[in-house]
């Protein structure tokens, strides 16, 4: 299935973040976000991961982990 | 713990000048759903979006609607149309993005991004003008009332930007094939260049484009699909059927002239996608009427719901007992589409084995549109 993991933004440079999801740190652009973002933001990818797609509210981005986590501990992936 | 790979690979091996054998593999989570199980209808609705975010106003209204039929509830007709508007603006943004920001990349070239941003804020800002009070995803309906004007306006910045990225007018490009081959002859953008490139004979035989509302036994087969099989190598009737925009515009004038040609056909069905969606889209709001939040509960029962997502099908089978899940399964269209013997596998299949053959399948899996990455190898 096309899941988006949400992201904890790290750090910021210029328009590009650093984000962890799942121990894993990568790159993402910020270009296509509608709104500001901080270090300690969420944000979930776009198509190809290239692209941070929009920001998502901690409450829904923990309970999305804990959703994952749950898929992972299951087997289901 | 690493969350794994999703993605598809496919590999294809060659022998003779020509493709012998094409092996997709998919690390797409396609069971993860039954985890919703014992989690209340709220619960799953504020996860689906967000979850499956790529399609997530498809994904969430499919799951609602299943819910909704669950418990023996059928929406308003302002409901549905106010439904279908917003499944009509993610397939835009979405096909939107796709030109701006994917394409261009595939010649080597700078995305459009202040393009793409546009497409995401325009068709994404969508909702609220809408539902002002955020409940588009209530059981029956939120409270409805459409600011029509801003609505209208958007469908025509979106007609307008669409006009601007092929860089000449939609309509007149995707008239009929004499005017779509005088613009690919002008190549007056990245998109026109793309097309252009992806314009070589590859014939398919016949499509097998999917039956609107899905396969008839779409419920069995979900209902009866106990290891995921069905979830992973959907069929119907022994039949891997094509989804998304090439099935939908398979008889568009244009897209029926460009059979033969599989890549160009399935790209160009996109932007006729695009131009009939916008079209679509201000029908729909010209005589859409405003309705309160209807007060309504869901209760126990089995539901399925089809959408014709921006990639094609999607379905949702819902079944709630003592108010929470107790089984879910989502289909969605990348397993049709990338089925190890679906439409992508047998486009692929026959193709001559040259120095081009990399790119000519790079440009095909584009072309069926994985709403997940998806690696090529030759070997």
């Amino acid at each position: 299935m096309c899941m988006a993991v949400p992201s904890r933004i790290l750090s910021i440079d210029g328009m590009v973040a650093t984000v962890e999801a799942f121990g894993r740190q990568r790159q993402t652009s910020l270009m296509l976000l509608d709104e500001e973002v901080a270090v300690g933001d969420y944000v979930i990818q776009g198509a190809g991961g290239n692209f941070a797609a929009e920001r998502v509210p901690e409450e829904t981005a923990l309970a999305t982990i804990d959703y994952l986590s749950g898929v992972l501990a299951d087997g289901l992936a | 713990m690493e969350f794994p790979d999703t993605g598809i690979a496919v590999t294809l091996s060659t022998a003779q000048g020509a493709v012998r054998r094409v092996s997709i593999r998919s690390g797409r989570l396609v069971r993860a759903a039954a985890l919703f199980a014992g989690r209340t209808p709220a619960q799953v609705l504020t996860l689906l979006p967000t979850v499956f975010s790529l399609c997530g106003t498809a994904q969430a209204l499919t799951g609602l609607t299943a819910m909704e039929t669950a418990a023996g509830l059928t929406a308003t007709p302002a409901t549905r149309q106010a439904r279908r508007i917003l499944v009509l603006a993610e397939t835009i943004a979405e096909h939107g993005l796709t030109l701006c920001r994917d394409w261009p990349p595939l010649l080597g070239e700078a995305p459009d991004l202040d393009a793409a941003r546009r497409w995401k804020q325009d068709f994404g800002a969508i909702r609220p003008l809408l539902y002002p009070d955020g409940d588009a995803l209530s059981p029956g309906g939120g409270r409805l009332a459409p600011d029509r004007a801003a609505l209208l306006r958007t469908a025509a910045a979106g007609r307008d930007l669409l006009d601007h990225v092929l860089g000449a007018p939609a309509d007149s490009v995707l008239a009929d094939a004499a005017a779509f081959a005088g613009w690919l002859k002008r190549a007056p953008g990245a998109c026109a260049r793309l097309l252009a490139e992806a314009g070589w004979p590859c014939p398919l035989g016949t499509p097998t484009p999917m039956p609107p509302a899905g396969p008839a036994d779409l419920d069995l087969r979900l209902r009866t699909d106990r290891n995921g099989d069905y979830l992973a190598r959907p069929d119907s009737a022994g039949i891997v059927c094509e989804t998304g925009a090439f099935a939908r515009r398979a008889g568009h004038p244009l897209v029926a002239a460009l059979n033969g040609f599989a890549a160009q056909a399935r790209l160009t069905a996109r932007l006729v996608d695009m131009a009939a969606a916008l079209r679509e889209l201000a029908g729909l709001v010209q005589d859409l009427t405003g309705q309160p939040a209807g007060p309504v509960s869901l209760t126990d029962g089995t539901g399925l719901a089809t959408t014709e997502a921006a990639r094609g099908l999607l379905a949702h089978r819902v079944s709630l007992e003592g108010g929470r899940v107790s089984d879910y399964r989502i289909l969605a269209p990348t397993e049709w589409n990338f089925h190890p013997d679906g439409p992508l596998a047998r486009t692929l299949a026959g193709l001559t084995a040259d120095a081009g053959l990399e790119r000519r399948a790079v440009l095909l899996v584009n072309a069926f549109d994985p709403c997940v990455p998806c690696r090529v190898t030759v070997e």
